[in-house]
């Protein structure tokens, strides 16, 4: 089982500045995420996804069965 | 023709059915019985906008999965193709079909291929 921490720091590691909220549902190997990040100004949603699936390498299809996941781009202006 | 066999047979057909089939779903199961919660969701939203789509089952044969998953380099499944274009999976189509983009998409004339 992967904790959610890992899953959590391993996008704000690949995503700095991001704001990433990782669950859980029906047991522990689906996960779910919204990731709000400014690396996704101007990316079309299929490579907002791409990168989140890349920051957490390899994992998704393995040890997490599922990740259902949300994508926001932010506006770097409201980065606090 | 014979079944595809191998993975480069299986990306020559994938390549067949997305240009062949104006919506193309790649899910676990077969259409309209979906073996898995995300793959029976993208089927209820074509279904209630009434539009039509082709599936193939990915445990049909085990070489769909590695075929689809290296085409698109998306790890999961399902995935959705409209015009021949990967529009992404689950989390993807729900959000164009709860903001009308899905059905803004599919109401425009088929994009020529």
């Amino acid at each position: 089982m992967i904790p959610i921490d890992e899953v959590k720091s391993k996008i704000e590691e690949a995503l700095p500045g991001a704001r990433v909220q990782v669950g859980t549902f029906s047991g522990d190997d689906h996960f779910e995420a919204v990731v709000e990040a400014p690396q996704f100004r101007g990316k079309t949603r299929v490579e907002q996804h791409r990168m989140v699936y890349a920051a957490l390498d390899g994992l998704i299809g393995g040890a997490m069965h599922a990740l259902a996941l949300k994508t926001v781009p932010l506006d770097p202006d409201s980065a606090t | 023709m014979d079944a595809p066999s191998t993975l480069e047979d299986w990306t020559g057909q994938i390549k067949k059915d997305i240009s062949e089939n104006r919506v193309f779903v790649y899910a676990k199961g077969e259409k309209n019985a979906a073996m898995c919660g995300f793959s029976h969701r993208v089927m209820q939203i074509f279904n209630t906008i009434g539009v039509d789509f082709s599936v193939r089952n990915i445990f049909s044969d085990p070489n769909i999965r590695p075929a689809i998953c290296a085409f698109t380099n998306w790890p999961t499944t399902p995935q959705v193709f409209i015009d021949g274009q990967f529009i992404g999976g689950c989390d993807i189509v729900t959000e164009m079909y709860q903001s009308g983009e899905l059905q803004k998409l599919l109401e425009e004339p088929a994009a020529s291929s």
